[in-house]
């Protein structure tokens, strides 16, 4: 078996990996604003 | 510590330094010794990249940020996803594609030797320096806290992680720090869980002790210049510092050009970077934990053990008085938040409010008697007396289980180790390649550079452990290690950015970098109020405005 990547992985892994970046950057940073707000005086 | 604590640490740098040393197999070309013959998949390489940047001092002192300060260092990081991205797309193709050694070796191709030479020059003098306050953050810690002698304590970690750097190249950086990576979450997570077990109130009212003293506050969208942490100068400053960091730093360049291809480089940059923010959240919420833990389980009034011995001989009756205070403060302090506890099962609002009020008052109250002891300490000592990176240590060994201090320590070593390790790599790389092949023997067979390479790592590792044992005393090492980046980051950063515009000419490019340095300097020392992170904004900016200036068009 071969382990070089299929045609259109590369850029099909690198949308994925900036799509959770995105995810996931907003969801910690909501995190943390509602942590602010609500424990926050 | 018990017999098993040290039977974890024993275990852990016996397995790194086997694992490390056995991926020198088949490694007899420079190509493989510095790049894994660039055959590294994506994930290792982007968890590589993390445990890089994850060093002890984020395990120890952004712990100790988070209980005194709370969470507003994580502002520090907003920038890096923006930065990764803008890599992403320009110079990590231009690096990857190149097929370079290092960063450096490009601006040669673009420009001129003397701009690469004096680059990789800066890039020599500021990792070698940061290396050692890397070495010596915990060193330091192990020191005040075991009694060991700080040479003892900087050798249990430089030694096995020289060992392994200079046998098995970039191919032990990387595999040891994907396992060293998995060492330090899991260490992270179960401090986090014991903490939540033994705080004796429900997490919802932990929460609302931490951000009654102001330990939650994440944002700060003030636009103040002298102040280091706020949304602002953590987007700007805070973009600038990682796009020098991870675009031209060569500690961070090696990592990402051992990939397969530029899509994977890309990658392992974007997963570092998504996982980055809400890793350093985790770290300095443990650290808030760990605030509110000892509201209820009272702490010394002196984190250092070092310095509380010095006071109480030096001073032991000013400082029998202080601690009596202290004593009664945090007593006070822990009947307020119980008192919070109690009016918020109660559900009552308008006494939850005013308790909630109370206990920010005895906090304040406590808050003073620490700063008076550690003003004390400072005048005793006649150093810096900020405690801020013991206060992690003084929990785990006081109130974590059997056999988890043993899991924490390893972690403080493995984040220690990794951080080490790829920067004695780059650090080797750019000397043999950017120095001793560029300007000494430039032509000799791969068997010579190889040895050469794994001798000029073993120097490094020797300097490092120098530099460590200087370094041991200035203060807040976190803010240290960034402080001697700032000084050239910045600058090396611009002269990236000019290698892109195609009018930039080798002569603006040399003497704009010289002006970025230049006007660093003035800042730092004609404005020492302004924020260290701007520093790179203004040598960044500098060097591409003079660089241009100094590159006239063609007529």
């Amino acid at each position: 078996m071969s382990d070089t990547p299929q045609p259109g992985y590369d850029s099909r892994l690198f949308r994925r990996t900036l799509l959770s970046v995105m995810a996931i950057q907003v969801a910690t940073l909501l995190l943390l604003w509602l942590l602010q707000i609500r424990y926050t005086r | 510590m018990r017999a098993l604590d040290w039977v974890i640490i024993a275990v852990y740098l016996g397995y790194v330094l086997v694992d490390g040393v056995r991926r020198a197999k088949g490694t007899r070309e420079i190509e493989g010794y510095f790049l894994a013959n660039r055959s590294l998949p994506w994930w290792a390489v982007g968890l590589s990249v993390m445990a890089t940047q994850l060093s002890a001092i984020t395990l120890i002192g952004t712990t100790g940020q988070g209980a005194t300060d709370g969470m507003r260092f994580v502002q520090f990081y907003f920038g890096l996803p923006l930065a990764m991205v803008i890599l992403g797309v320009t110079l990590v193709p231009f690096l990857h594609g190149a097929r370079v050694f290092t960063a450096y070796e490009y601006l040669e191709r673009r420009f001129d030797a003397r701009t690469r030479s004096l680059t990789s020059f800066l890039f020599l003098v500021a990792r070698g320096m940061s290396c050692g306050t890397i070495v010596a953050a915990p060193a330091v810690v192990f020191s005040a806290i075991f009694g060991w002698s700080l040479l003892w304590s900087v050798a249990l970690m430089g030694v096995p992680t020289v060992i392994y750097t200079m046998i098995g190249g970039v191919q032990a950086v990387t595999w040891v720090d994907v396992k060293q990576m998995g060492l330090i979450v899991f260490a992270l997570i179960a401090v986090m869980v014991t903490l939540l077990v033994q705080l004796p109130v429900a997490p919802g009212h932990a929460l609302a002790l931490a951000g009654a003293a102001g330990r939650l506050r994440a944002f700060d969208f003030s636009f103040d210049l002298t102040n280091d942490f706020t949304f602002w100068s953590g987007l700007i400053g805070g973009t600038f510092l990682m796009l020098s960091y991870f675009g031209t730093d060569q500690s961070q360049v090696q990592r990402y050009i051992t990939a397969k291809s530029v899509a994977q480089a890309r990658s392992s940059l974007l997963m570092s970077a998504y996982w980055k923010i809400p890793l350093q959240a985790l770290v300095l919420l443990t650290g808030v934990l760990v605030f509110v833990f000892f509201v209820f389980q009272a702490p010394p009034l002196l984190f250092n053990p070092a310095a509380e011995q010095a006071v109480r001989a030096e001073e032991p009756a000013m400082y029998g008085v202080l601690d009596e205070r202290y004593r009664t403060a945090l007593q006070a302090r822990a009947t307020a938040a119980r008192a919070v506890a109690v009016a918020r099962v109660r559900g009552d609002g308008e006494a939850s409010a005013a308790s909630l009020e109370a206990f920010r008052a005895r906090e304040a109250d406590v808050g003073a008697l620490r700063t008076e002891a550690l003003g004390l300490a400072r005048r005793v000592t006649g150093t810096s007396a900020q405690d801020v990176n013991y206060v992690m240590p003084y929990f785990v060994l006081h109130f974590l289980p059997v056999g988890l201090i043993g899991i924490f320590v390893a972690a403080v070593l493995a984040a220690a180790m990794s951080s080490i390790a790829a920067e004695l790599n780059s650090l080797a790389t750019v000397s043999v390649i950017d120095f001793y092949r560029r300007w000494v023997r430039p032509e000799a067979p791969d068997a010579h550079y190889l040895l050469v390479s794994k001798a000029a790592t073993g120097v490094w590792g020797l300097f490092a452990c120098a530099v460590a044992t200087f370094a041991a005393t200035l203060g807040s090492l976190i803010v240290v290690v960034n402080r001697f980046g700032s000084f050239f980051y910045g600058s090396i950063l611009g002269v990236f950015l000019l290698a892109m515009i195609p009018r930039a000419r080798a002569t603006g490019a040399f003497f704009g970098l010289i002006a970025g340095m230049a006007a660093v300097g003035a800042v730092n020392f004609g404005a020492p109020s302004v924020s260290w992170l701007w520093h790179n904004v203004i040598g960044a900016v500098t060097v591409v405005a003079v660089g241009l200036v100094l590159s006239p068009r063609r007529a």
